[in-house]
This record gives structure tokens, sequence and C-alpha cells, in this order.
């Protein structure tokens, strides 16, 4: 298949790109959901045996002691103190996220947050937290009355600035890890067809530059960031300490 | 016959406005970072291999835009729609023209000015010439993001002109280039601002390497969110919305109105939120003692300043969805 074809066949669709044959919000797409299983389930195998690396491996010691006390230190840094159970959350889907995004390099297995449905309920995940959390920490009256600051007409503009952080923490992941996706499938699909091809952009480790980017840094770079954005947001609501 | 003229006319203004409007910034660029190399040279003639070395490095980064500027011209020439009786799948390449010209004239320049900043950092930072080269390949590399996805777009445009043959159709195709285009120039804006602030306070103080380093990640990526969000668009425009249900030519209206909502609204915030994490960048270099206030402070700030361009793209979902 060569460059025209490519770019011209019918095939080249939103429903070929994304998975979905309608509204992307209204179907589900049941390979996205299987692989998010897959995922879990490596993601469990991985924890049984966390007890394991633990006693009898030192590089596997040395490298979990850093990660979490690379967590505890962004904790720090993001909320002004620590906490244990936000550095846990934040922590648990840093790791799930990056996970996620960087599923691709295992074989026939897909980014599940290629799909707006994950990263928005992802994002729905951070923003029940981040609310009970503040509802936690100001308590039922203020988090009320913050609502009407700074005159009662600013109720619905409110209301929108904070379902807006939905929008914006899940569309960054899913637009970024999209068009990564998007951009690694028509270069694979470019020179999938001679082997001339095939073999110069291994050879010249072109290969490796595309995943290694788009796959491996722009999965790890997002889910840090949303990680990092979750307890941002955290900190934004629970330092107003009135207007 | 004199449509038929004009629509050859404005598929050949779209081959040579793709390639000239990206090749004036990559020569203006290339121009500023020999004269700051010269410039840098002036001032520490000791370290001139070092700084030739690190302006050659930045030089052929920027090139990058010229090269895919020139790739799109060649595709456009080799599969032109002249032959398809339709004007309107001529009419649509202006799209490419808007993507391409606009992002490549902006992305020329902005990857130039950390390049120009690395001059003369390693002026002042000679035996520091790897590391400072590193930041600077790091960030033009993620400064140059937004030319990637003007590419993108500009493909599946010109795989779907062909197929354009109704008023809305067209204008769908030109509301997608002009999303990308016009919504890369403010936070290419911002990316150099940013990038600028940040090489020449590592030239500064060679020690915060680590901290500007994960910074410069972290803002970098904040930065160009507004990019994602009309990429998002554009590609909505272009995949999402199903052939039959555009039959009015109204239609094509609000298409341009969605595309070009999402695209004005990143201008402001991608500029501010680029000063932002600039001003911040120089503190940290200044003062590393202060990396954490001053990191918390600056994503804050970028997070609220990033509401502004959620608002235009739920406006522009809206515009779409609720036609």
């Amino acid at each position: 298949m060569n460059s025209a074809e490519l770019i011209e066949t019918p095939e080249w669709s939103f429903a070929s790109i994304a998975g979905y044959e309608e509204n992307p919000l209204l179907t589900i797409n049941s390979e996205i959901i299987i692989h998010t299983w897959i995922i879990i389930i490596l993601l469990a195998l991985a924890l049984a045996c966390v007890n394991f690396i633990l006693r009898y491996t030192v590089i596997g010691r040395f490298l979990l002691i850093q990660f979490v006390s690379f967590f505890v230190d962004l904790t720090k840094q993001s909320l002004g103190f620590f906490t244990f159970s936000h550095c846990v959350f934040a922590g648990s889907l840093f790791i799930f996220i990056t996970l996620c995004n960087t599923a691709s390099i295992i074989p026939w297995l897909e980014e599940p947050t290629r799909d707006l449905n994950t990263a928005l309920a992802l994002g729905i995940i951070s923003f029940f937290y981040v609310q009970y959390t503040i509802l936690k920490t100001r308590g039922p009256h203020l988090y009320i009355k913050d609502l009407f600051q700074p005159f009662f007409v600013m109720f619905p503009l409110n209301i929108v600035g904070k379902l807006s952080s939905i929008i914006s923490i899940s569309f960054r992941l899913f637009g970024n890890i999209f068009g990564g996706a998007i951009i690694t499938k028509l270069y694979f699909t470019l020179i999938r067809g001679s082997i001339l091809l095939e073999l110069l952009g291994i050879l010249s480790g072109m290969n490796f530059i595309i995943v290694a980017f788009f796959t491996l840094f722009e999965g790890l770079l997002q889910a840090f960031v949303f990680a990092m954005l979750t307890l941002t947001y955290i900190s934004i609501g629970t330092q107003e300490s009135g207007h | 016959m004199l449509m038929h003229n004009s629509s050859e006319f404005v598929h050949y203004g779209v081959v040579a406005s793709s390639i000239v409007l990206s090749s004036i910034s990559v020569g203006l660029g290339e121009g500023l970072i020999s004269w700051s190399a010269l410039n840098a040279i002036n001032r520490q003639p000791a370290a001139r291999d070092d700084i030739m070395r690190v302006a050659i490095i930045g030089m052929t980064l920027v090139e990058t835009v010229a090269i895919l500027g020139l790739l799109v011209s060649i595709l456009l020439l080799i599969y032109s729609n002249i032959e398809i009786t339709s004007h309107f799948s001529n009419y649509s390449e202006i799209g490419i023209a808007c993507a391409m010209g606009i992002t490549g004239l902006v992305i020329g320049l902005a990857s130039a000015v950390p390049a120009q900043a690395a001059c003369y950092a390693v002026a002042r930072q000679p035996f520091f010439t790897q590391r400072i080269s590193g930041f600077m390949l790091m960030t033009q590399v993620l400064i140059q993001t937004p030319i990637i996805s003007a590419f993108l777009v500009s493909l599946f445009i010109q795989g779907q002109s062909n197929s354009a043959t109704t008023m809305s159709n067209c204008l769908r195709l030109i509301a997608s280039g002009l999303c990308v285009g016009v919504g890369s120039i403010g936070p290419a804006i911002g990316l150099s601002a940013f990038a600028k602030a940040a090489v020449s306070s590592l030239g500064k103080n060679i020690k915060a390497y680590d901290k500007l380093l994960s910074f410069t990640f972290i803002s970098e990526a904040l930065i160009e969110t507004p990019i994602i969000f009309c990429l998002i668009i554009a590609i909505l425009l272009l995949f999402g919305i199903p052939q039959e249900t555009m039959d009015h030519d109204f239609d094509g209206i609000i298409f341009l109105a969605a595309g070009l909502c999402t695209g004005l609204g990143t201008l402001g915030s991608g500029i501010s939120s680029g000063k932002t994490a600039a001003a911040a960048c120089t503190q940290i270099g200044e003062n590393p003692g202060a990396y954490n206030i001053l990191s918390r402070t600056s994503i804050l700030a970028q997070s609220l300043i990033e509401t502004i361009v959620l608002y235009t793209i739920i406006l522009s979902l809206l515009m779409i969805l609720l036609r």
C-alpha cells in the first residue's frame, strides 16, 4: 500500500481510528474493555510479586523505594504538606494511566486511553475524589458557600468552572494519546508496504524513535501530568481560605 | 471556464503557500540563530567551536519545519485534483494552506528562539556545552509538536478533498485546517518565551539543571494543551460528522465558526501560560531552593489560565453537535 492509497482509502474514518461505529459517547467499545481488563490483570500480577521483589531482589527494591519516595516528594511539593491518602491515590492513578498509555508496545494490545470513554472515566474519578476531599476539608457549609463567591450571581459560572476540570483533565489525556496513536499507526501502515522501507525503518532506528517518543515518552508524561493536576486541583480547593 | 481557472489558481496557490510561508520563517529563524552565534562568539571567542556546534544543531532542527512544508507541497502536486470537475475539492485545499502555512510561519521562528538563547548560554558556560545543547534539543522538539499535528491534519484534508463536492463539505475541511493553523499561534509564542527563559536560566545557573529539566517537561506539556484541544476539534470536524447530516450550506458556516472559535480562543491563554511559566523558570534559575513553591504556583496559575480555552472548546463542541 503506497501513501496515495493510504490517505485516500475510506478505511481511514473516525471509526477505524478510534474504534467507534457511531457516537463515541454512546457506543461501548468491547475491545477497549477487554484490553483494560488485560492491563488490570497484568497490574494485579505485578502487585502479587511486590513482596517477593522487596525481599529478594536488590535492584527491584531500589527502584520501588525510589518510585515511592518520588511520589512522596511530589505530594509534598504539590500540596505543601504530606497526606498518605492523596499520595496513594495519585500514585495509583499514575501507575494505571502509564500502563494504559504505553500498552501498545505489547503485541495485539491497544491503548485504552485512546478511547474517549476511558479518559472521561478517569477524569470523573479524579473529579469526585477532589470534590470529596474539598468537602471533607472545608465542611459542607463552607463548600456550598464557596459556590456563591464572590457574588450570588456567580453560582452557574462556578459550577461550570468546577465541571470543566473534568473536560480539561480527560481531553488532555485523550488528545495526546489519540494523536500519538494516529501518528504511529500512519507511520507503520506506510512502511508496511515494502520490505525495503521496513528494513530501512528498523536499521535507521526510525521505528524506535517514533515508538519511544509518541508512546513511551508521551504516555509517561501525560500520566504524570494527570496525577500532578489532580493534586493541584486538591491544593486549589483546600487552600482557598475565604475571599 | 473562469471557474476552472480559478480552482486551478487556488490549487497552485496552496502548493506554493505551504512551502513559501514555512521557508520564510525558517530562513528568518536560521538567520537569527547565526546572528546570535556570532554575537556569542564575539563575547567569548575561546568557545567558538562549541557555539558553532550548538548553532548548527539548532539550525538542523529548525529546518524540519521547511522539510515538512516541502513534503506537503510535493504530495499536493502529485495527487492534484485538477481533473475533477467539482471546483469545491480544490477550494477545500485552502485548509491545507491555513494549517501548514500559518503553523510553519510561527513554528519556524518560535523554534529558533531557544537555539538563540543556547548560543549565549554556551558563551557564558563553555564547559557545559553538552548539557545545554541537550536541553535546547529537547525544548525544540517539544516546540515542534504543532507542526506534526498540522501535517497530520493536512494529510487528512488532502485525503478527503476528492470527495468534497458541496459547499458545506468544503467549508468543513477549511475550518479544520484553520482551527489547527490559528490555534498554534498562541501556544507557539508561549512555548518559545518559556524555552528562551529556561535555556538562559540554565546558562546562568547550571546547578539548577535537574529542577529546570523536570519543570520544563511539565510546563511544556501544560502550555501545549490548547494545541491538543485544537487537534481534537479538527479531527472531530474531519471524521466525526456523518456525511448525510450536512445537506445545507448553512452548516458550513457553523463548522467555520466552530473551528475559528477554538483556534482564536487559544491565542491569549497560550501566550499568557507561556509567560507565567517563563517567569517561574527565571526565578527557579536564580533561586533553586524555592523550587517547590515556585513550581506549585506556576502550575496552579497555568491550570486556571487554561479554563478559558475550555469554554471555547465547549462552545465549539456544542455548535458542532447541536446543529
